[in-house]
């Protein structure tokens, strides 16, 4: 008896996330792909910061800059005239991925493009996890009308075919009441109408998914004894909900986060093409959109310097996503 | 199964109601104004008051909710705002182009998705298994609108293998959709690639695997009788909760490639404010999405005897 209780005692405590760190850190690719996520987000955040400081001083955007400082002799504006030109090293660095038919350097853009793909990808799944996140909780612990009422809401919303919703809500965030109300908000001279414009759609379409999988699993989570014990303590509904249901869904929330984030990203490459996206700032979207005219025209390297910045992003977050699943799966205890 | 299908019928009505609310209300308050983009910019008041009676538009809300109840219930959404056409014959004649892409599209890609997933799972923790799991997550981080762009420019532009654009009826659409049909391939084999290959897995741990093994069953034999009748379950079961997404087309291919089906009938509805196709559309897709779904339910039943339509 007294080996036992100091084998206890001395033990390593490990708690589930540093035991799933350790299953992640398994993984060599998973390793190196969140090195990859990291750069990424190092530079997006760098491009916020250097558009907020431009804002803040009242200065036109980097990505605006003009060619004259890029080494270029051209007029820029000339789509069907060759003023475009490939990359080439001797335009170093701001010419290095050549010029768009607008004349402006695709580095420029595909790093600011950065900064544009983690605000939609991480604001549109912040939005839409907590709403999946919020509502699978109240009608999984909750269930009767509040059940009852979650379910009928999200099997409806999946009802309709996605582009009608997300281009209908679309259209809504940018031309109706919403839009108006958005531009008087002072956050709006720093995230523009299109970029709120996505995030909402996002936000608005896709929180069924993580809805449908958290109330399922608060259902089983629920008849657990330590939820009778908390009921039994006399905790409110919302403090059991939050601070003991919650911890042991949240594993679900995580890995629906990287999902959502890769949807964004590349929902934001769509609503772009269709005109209900960007359109004040460059993104990746934007760039992918050009290139079906400037392919035409034998302008091969924006596309490929926006479809290889979103390929690596979503890949190593999809990567991510996958080993993060992997580990926070207690049944592949190993 | 009589009780079954009449409650799941009734629980689809109140989905139904709320489907027409949401989508009424959203194009009712975000869609252009249909009189102003029938008749231009300066119109004369008397024209756009007429209009505005003939098309219903005159009525508060709540009186076009009515009026497109009424419409689903007869199934009759009258004729396009802007071409006129009835919308039964649009919906006729996009529906032959869209299948023609799809239906092969979607046979071709779940099959090899199949085929490689069974060889990855009987290869599992092999370098095979880990290249092709890196090479189908790779593939889905491809943008979709990306492989579009590229393959059009490359296959169809550069190398004139295909027609770049368009489509003609009958057999001689032949050639026109090969494109679409292998790039839809791509985008999807995957995604489906990698679920099924976690549907075989998940197989392949059961008791009766190691039962089967234990009695000298070989490998192959034990993957290709045993394991994927059982994987058959969900396989069938997603590929009916696919069929309505094969009807309603991918309007992203059908746009650029010429393709006049029931996506790019949506699309171009959507861009101007076409509401009676839009109706018709909303209804078309979440019918087919609530049919397919019972669908799925029942193969699911009849598939699996353990289960019980309750």
């Amino acid at each position: 008896m007294t080996v036992v209780t100091e084998t206890l005692a001395t033990a390593e405590v490990r708690s589930p996330w540093r035991e799933a760190w350790r299953r992640y850190r398994k993984d060599r690719f998973a390793k190196l792909f969140l090195v990859m996520f990291g750069v990424f987000f190092l530079l997006a955040v760098t491009a916020q910061i250097i558009e907020f400081v431009e804002i803040g001083q009242g200065n036109d955007p980097t990505y605006d800059r003009s060619l004259a400082q890029m080494g270029y002799e051209v007029s820029p504006g000339k789509m069907f005239e060759e003023t475009h030109h490939a990359p080439t090293l001797k335009a170093f660095p701001l010419g290095i991925l050549g010029l768009n038919w607008n004349g402006k350097s695709v580095l420029l853009h595909v790093f600011h493009g950065t900064k544009v793909a983690f605000v939609v990808g991480f604001w549109g799944s912040m939005l839409s996890v907590l709403i999946g996140m919020t509502l699978g909780l109240m009608a999984g612990f909750l269930g009767k009308f509040a059940d009852e009422t979650v379910v009928y809401l999200y099997s409806t919303l999946a009802s309709i075919p996605y582009l009608l919703l997300m281009l209908a809500l679309a259209f809504i965030f940018r031309e109706g009441k919403v839009a108006e109300w958005y531009r008087d908000l002072w956050i709006a001279k720093y995230v523009s109408l299109g970029l709120f414009n996505i995030i909402m759609v996002i936000g608005l379409t896709y929180w069924v998914t993580l809805c449908r999988l958290v109330r399922a699993e608060v259902l089983k989570v629920r008849e657990l004894d330590y939820v009778n014990a908390a009921r039994s303590l006399g905790f409110g509904n919302f403090r059991i909900m939050f601070k003991h249901v919650l911890p042991n869904v949240f594993h679900l929330v995580i890995i629906n986060f990287s999902l959502t984030f890769v949807i964004a990203i590349k929902s934001e490459v769509i609503l772009t093409f269709l005109g209900v996206g960007v359109d004040k700032e460059p993104s990746w979207g934007q760039m992918i959109s050009f290139a079906k005219n400037e392919l035409m025209r034998g302008i091969w390297w924006p596309l490929a310097a926006a479809g290889a910045m979103l390929f690596l992003l979503t890949l190593s977050v999809n990567y991510v996503g996958d080993a993060l699943r992997d580990a926070l799966d207690p049944k592949l205890k190993d | 199964m009589i009780p079954f299908l009449l409650r799941r019928v009734l629980y689809s009505i109140p989905v139904i109601l709320g489907v027409a609310l949401i989508v009424l209300f959203l194009f009712d308050v975000a869609g252009g104004d249909p009189i102003q983009i029938k008749l231009g910019k300066n119109p004369d008041p008397i024209d756009v008051a007429e209009l505005r009676v003939e098309m219903g538009q005159d009525k508060p809300f709540f009186g076009k909710y009515v009026d497109f109840l009424g419409q689903i219930a007869t199934v009759d959404f009258g004729t396009s705002w802007f071409t006129e056409t009835p919308i039964r014959t649009i919906f006729a004649r996009g529906i032959v182009p869209t299948l023609s892409l799809t239906m092969p599209a979607f046979l071709l890609g779940a099959g090899i998705a199949v085929a490689l997933a069974l060889l990855v799972a009987f290869y599992r923790g092999s370098m095979l298994d880990k290249a092709m799991t890196l090479l189908a997550i790779a593939a889905i981080s491809i943008s979709s609108l990306v492989y579009i762009l590229v393959l059009q420019w490359l296959l169809a532009d550069r190398w004139k293998l295909f027609p770049i654009w368009g489509y003609e009826r009958g057999l001689g659409s032949l050639t026109f959709i090969v494109l679409p049909i292998l790039i839809w391939v791509l985008l999807s084999v995957g995604t489906d690639m990698r679920y099924f290959r976690t549907v075989a897995l998940e197989e392949i741990g059961r008791d009766y695997v190691r039962t089967a093994r234990s009695k000298g069953v070989a490998e192959g034999k034990i993957l290709f009788t045993h394991v994927l009748r059982n994987c058959a379950i969900p396989i069938v079961t997603r590929c009916a909760i696919i069929v309505p997404f094969l009807i309603t087309g991918s309007f992203l291919l059908e746009i650029f490639f010429g393709i006049p089906g029931l996506g790019t009938v949506l699309y171009e509805s959507i861009k101007s404010s076409d509401l009676p196709v839009i109706k018709a559309f909303t209804m078309l897709g979440t019918v087919l999405y609530i049919v397919f779904n019972v669908v799925a339910d029942i193969l699911y039943a009849a598939l699996d005897p353990r289960i019980r339509l309750s």
